[in-house]
């Protein structure tokens, strides 16, 4: 069983009158359980050079068993300098935000199943602001992962 | 100008033979500047008594497509409990006991139902026009009335127009808005004929990208967020 630790702090000494110190961490767990998660799709760190929307983890099944209902932990990082620069998150045709230059996310991840679910309906897609190229890092902590078949036909 | 950071740590001795460890750190500025944000509801907490779906924000009380920030994390300490996070019609996913997130939000508008009255008959101002739980009292003809009805502010409506009418939009994209004539009250103290048209022109949809949390229990269960926005 492994642990995972994920931290956060937020501090700002002048977004209100007293000082926003807020420090938080949690142990990576499956869900339920006290577990830890001890499955991870590694850091991928990649360069973007179009504008087209991708699906960051299109090798998982969407819906499996693997996903629904379970502990799944996405991040996700622009790492362009430039602060204009900003990437759509959406998940299911739900447009969620965009990160900006510098800007990153770690948020839980459910991948239900759609009624298309080989069109990845559930997928966390990506699309660069901009097709002169924008790098980017994530990565998927999960407790389970089911692979699609060989040559599986995406309708 | 506010500074403020958000600084993730992910470590792990024993999930990969090497070790997990990185941290990163974002100073959360607005949507395409190095301003930093400078508005947040503060560090709330929600504490939820039913398994029910409840609304945290809603997205039409912010501006669309910006960099806004969202942080939540489930209170609790017993593993099974959790909340599962909702995007607009899309479950992102679930923070269990002592989870965090920070997650963007685009705050994409929905349909608002939009609808025009038109003023007829005779008005005095003597008259008066309820709507929206607001009692309008007439001008001295139709275009008077119109103004005073725009003039106005409502709980649920915005207000705006021209002449003879006056056209309401909804404050939040709702699906179960709905204007028709006998949502108006007439007091007709004087000519016996003042009247009233409704037309609905857009029908509000309830597809905003509203935040929502559903709590595993319905037990006692609270969440803590804080939104950061522009």
């Amino acid at each position: 069983m492994a642990t995972t630790t994920a931290a956060l702090t937020i501090t700002s000494s002048d977004l209100v009158g007293d000082a926003l110190s807020l420090s938080t961490s949690n142990t990576l767990q499956k869900a339920g359980s006290t577990d830890g998660l001890d499955q991870t799709t590694g850091i991928t760190r990649a360069y973007l050079t179009s504008t087209a929307a991708i699906d960051l983890f299109p090798a998982l099944v969407e819906g499996s068993l693997a996903f629904t209902g379970k502990s799944n932990w996405v991040y996700i990082c622009n790492k362009s300098e430039d602060a204009t620069e900003y990437a759509l998150i959406t998940i299911g045709g739900i447009n969620v935000g965009r990160l900006y230059g510098g800007d990153f996310l770690w948020m839980p991840w459910s991948m239900v199943e759609t009624a298309n679910a080989d069109n990845h309906h559930g997928d966390i897609e990506l699309a660069p602001s901009v097709d002169t190229g924008m790098w980017f890092e994530w990565t998927c902590i999960n407790e389970g992962t089911e692979w699609h078949a060989a040559d599986l036909a995406i309708v | 100008m506010a500074t403020t950071s958000a600084t993730l740590t992910l470590a792990s001795a024993d999930m990969l033979t090497d070790n997990l460890s990185f941290t990163t750190t974002s100073v959360l500025t607005t949507a395409g500047t190095a301003t930093g944000l400078s508005n947040t509801t503060g560090l709330a907490r929600k504490t939820t008594s039913a398994s029910t779906k409840y609304t945290l924000f809603y997205a039409d009380d912010y501006t669309a497509n910006k960099a806004h920030k969202l942080y939540f994390r489930n209170t609790e300490t017993t593993s099974t409990l959790y909340f599962t996070i909702t995007v607009g019609t899309v479950d992102v996913g679930r923070v269990y006991a002592n989870d965090w997130a920070l997650i963007p939000w685009s705050a994409s508008d929905g349909t608002k139902e939009v609808a025009t009255l038109t003023i007829g008959g005779t008005w005095t101002t003597s008259d008066t026009l309820a709507f929206d739980g607001v009692t309008v009292t007439a001008g001295s003809g139709t275009a008077a009335t119109a103004t005073a009805m725009r003039a106005a502010l409502y709980p649920n409506w915005t207000a705006s127009g021209s002449g003879n009418d006056c056209i309401f939009t909804a404050k939040r994209a709702r699906a179960d808005l709905e204007v028709n004539a006998e949502q108006f009250t007439i007091t007709d103290a004087a000519s016996g004929d003042a009247s009233i048209t409704v037309a609905t022109t857009t029908e509000g949809l309830d597809n905003a990208a509203n935040i929502y949390i559903t709590s595993s229990t319905s037990a006692s269960h609270t969440l803590e967020y804080m939104l950061l926005y522009e």
